[in-house]
């Protein structure tokens, strides 16, 4: 093998092999993808049967009209809106709450600074049950079982300490001269913030809200414990109650629509997802 | 000192005080509504952990009942068996996505046409929300017209696989699920750190007459340790808490196969509604990975110091 390499053949099947490998990652990857749009797209009859179709020979878009029916049972359109709804409100809520924090954290001298960064990470070692049993007493106690705001306050709460990190991670990026010169021409710290800070951070507050509208919009759990009824129902939680339906075709329309606008997000700012990463292994 | 200095130092020890007043307001929302959601509620359950509590017609403390749900616990058969399938599929989910995304990244590094299509593609399972895998996975391993007996099928096979079925193809099929799901993370980041490990590197290792595999085995690998165990100690947090893709695909059946320690709590907590055992359960899942993740981190140092960073 050693001695092939060099000559034209052993570059030749290392070739082959690169472009076997790759097509081999791209299918296994795609393809269960793949499967849940073509069963959205075929008749019950033809999903149920025993002869799996790989290629679609038609598209058949009754599912997709179906479950905006008012008579689906699934009122898919509304658990969007109420999606939409509580994943705003928790993307905004969260950065707003994290960027000040995250900003004081690596700028200012806060007291007990690497306990606090120290203790968000340590957080998410553990189990979210281990907080989410006296959370649903709390919240039937304060009457916030089935509302938009017993959704939202435990999303923030679950999403804040990571979106704190990935702040600081932006915060940390901007120079340091930069601020200095501000404080040199005589800006206050309101000044400061709002002229140059936040400007300067717009790049990660929109990640960040980006971040934070997937994370609440992919939330399971919660809405699983702490609602019951329809008229709060989450898109995700709208799959779970579908999959006792029959359905099938219907659940896969929903399933594609539930995931589409993740997915869009994640292909669009894939670089900028990839530069989180990049940037945590740097560290 | 001039009384110009005194009156100046003064006033910057004044500045100094305010701007940390200041700092810890801005810190001050954050870390209220960390301790109201996290610290709070593991206190709680701490408390719920060694009482008998009573749920109906409300919650009720009835009192204090020493260690007696952890010893329910620990004489329970069936909270090692929980115990048992929460430690394999830890090592297992962390072994099989490392190995595959390793190899996947190895093959990304390189450049080829149609890298940047790969690229996106390898992500895209990442972007699918846990339920909606859990849903287009019960599609791909339905046993009469699912996907993955469909391709048995049309290579020759029987492809009557009851996927499902078992408690240990279930336990499996749910593995298969995760790791698809997380080899994107642990690619891009395994990715990551092969661009960081310099290229020259790797090209003195071919030079002294290294081979692919002794290359990768005495050069990359080693480089690459303090990268791998950050992701080793990811995969495994988040094999602890995996919680949708079996509450959709098994609900932890069949026969427990799939019942993990931490749907074991979901189960107590929030099935039997038996609140003293569900925490007892979630405190000794909490000291399982606490456990793991220390001696992973010790790894962590390890490797770090090995590897010269």
């Amino acid at each position: 093998m050693a001695a092939l390499v060099g000559t034209s053949a052993g570059r030749r099947l290392k070739r082959v092999l690169t472009y076997g490998a790759a097509v081999l990652v791209l299918v296994v990857t795609a393809f269960p993808l793949y499967g849940i749009i073509l069963t959205s797209i075929q008749t019950e009859p033809d999903i149920r049967s025993v002869d799996v179709a790989f290629v679609p020979t038609y598209i058949e878009t009754e599912h997709y009209q179906r479950i905006f029916d008012e008579a689906s049972g699934i009122p898919v359109a509304e658990s969007m809106v109420n999606s939409l709804v509580v994943a705003l409100a928790t993307a905004f809520l969260t950065v707003a709450i994290a960027v000040p924090a995250a900003y004081a954290l690596h700028r200012m001298s806060v007291p007990g600074r690497r306990i606090i960064l120290g203790g968000f990470a340590a957080i998410y070692i553990l189990p979210t049950l281990l907080f989410v049993l006296p959370l649903f007493i709390a919240v039937v106690q304060l009457g916030l079982y089935d509302t938009y705001i017993g959704l939202v306050l435990p999303y923030t709460a679950f999403t804040l300490p990571f979106m704190v990190w990935i702040m600081g991670s932006f915060v940390r990026a901007i120079p340091v001269e930069v601020e200095e010169m501000a404080r040199i021409d005589g800006a206050g710290l309101r000044q400061l913030m709002f002229r140059i800070i936040i400007p300067l951070l717009r790049p990660g507050i929109f990640a960040g809200l980006l971040l934070g509208f997937i994370l609440a919009w992919v939330e399971f759990l919660t809405p699983l414990l702490f609602t019951s009824d329809l008229s709060v129902l989450t898109v995700t939680l709208g799959l779970f109650r579908s999959t006792m339906d029959i359905a099938i075709g219907q659940l896969a329309a929903a399933t594609v629509l539930t995931a589409l606008p993740v997915i869009l997000i994640t292909a669009i700012f894939q670089r900028n997802i990839s530069e989180v990463v990049t940037a945590g292994v740097e560290r | 000192m001039t009384p110009q200095a005194q009156v100046v130092e003064v006033r910057a020890g004044r500045t100094r005080r305010r701007g940390r007043l200041i700092a810890a307001a801005m810190v001050a929302p954050a870390v209220l509504v960390v301790c109201g959601v996290y610290a709070y509620p593991a206190l709680s359950t701490l408390a719920y952990s060694v009482s008998k509590i009573d749920l109906s017609p409300r919650f009720r403390i009835e009192g204090f009942v020493w260690l007696r749900n952890f010893i329910n616990q620990l004489t329970d058969p069936h909270f090692w068996q929980a115990t048992w399938i929460t430690i394999y599929f830890g090592v297992m989910l962390c072994l099989l996505t490392v190995v595959l995304s390793f190899l996947i990244a190895l093959l990304l590094n390189k450049t080829f046409f149609g890298r940047g299509l790969l690229r996106v593609t390898v992500l895209l399972p990442w972007a699918v929300p846990p339920v909606a895998s859990g849903v287009l996975w019960v599609q791909m391993f339905h046993a009469e017209f699912g996907f993955l007996n469909g391709l048995i099928r049309a290579f020759g096979g029987e492809g009557g696989i009851i996927w499902l079925g078992g408690s240990t193809i279930a336990l499996h099929s749910v593995l298969i699920t995760e790791v698809w799901r997380w080899i994107p993370f642990a690619t891009l980041f395994i990715l990551a750190g092969l661009q960081i490990v310099p290229k020259s590197v790797r090209e003195a290792a071919a030079i002294d007459g290294a081979g692919s595999w002794r290359g990768f085995r005495h050069v990359t690998f080693p480089l690459m340790l303090p990268v791998v165990v950050p992701v080793v100690i990811f995969l495994f947090v988040w094999a602890m808490k995996v919680f949708d893709t079996i509450f959709v695909l098994t609900r932890g059946g069949p026969t427990r196969g799939t019942t993990t320690l931490n749907f074991l709590t979901y189960r107590q907590g929030f099935v039997q509604f038996d609140f003293g055992n569900a925490a007892a359960t979630a405190y000794l899942l909490s000291a399982l990975t606490v456990v793991v993740i220390a001696g992973l981190g010790w790894m962590l140092a390890r490797s770090r110091k090995l590897a010269g960073m």
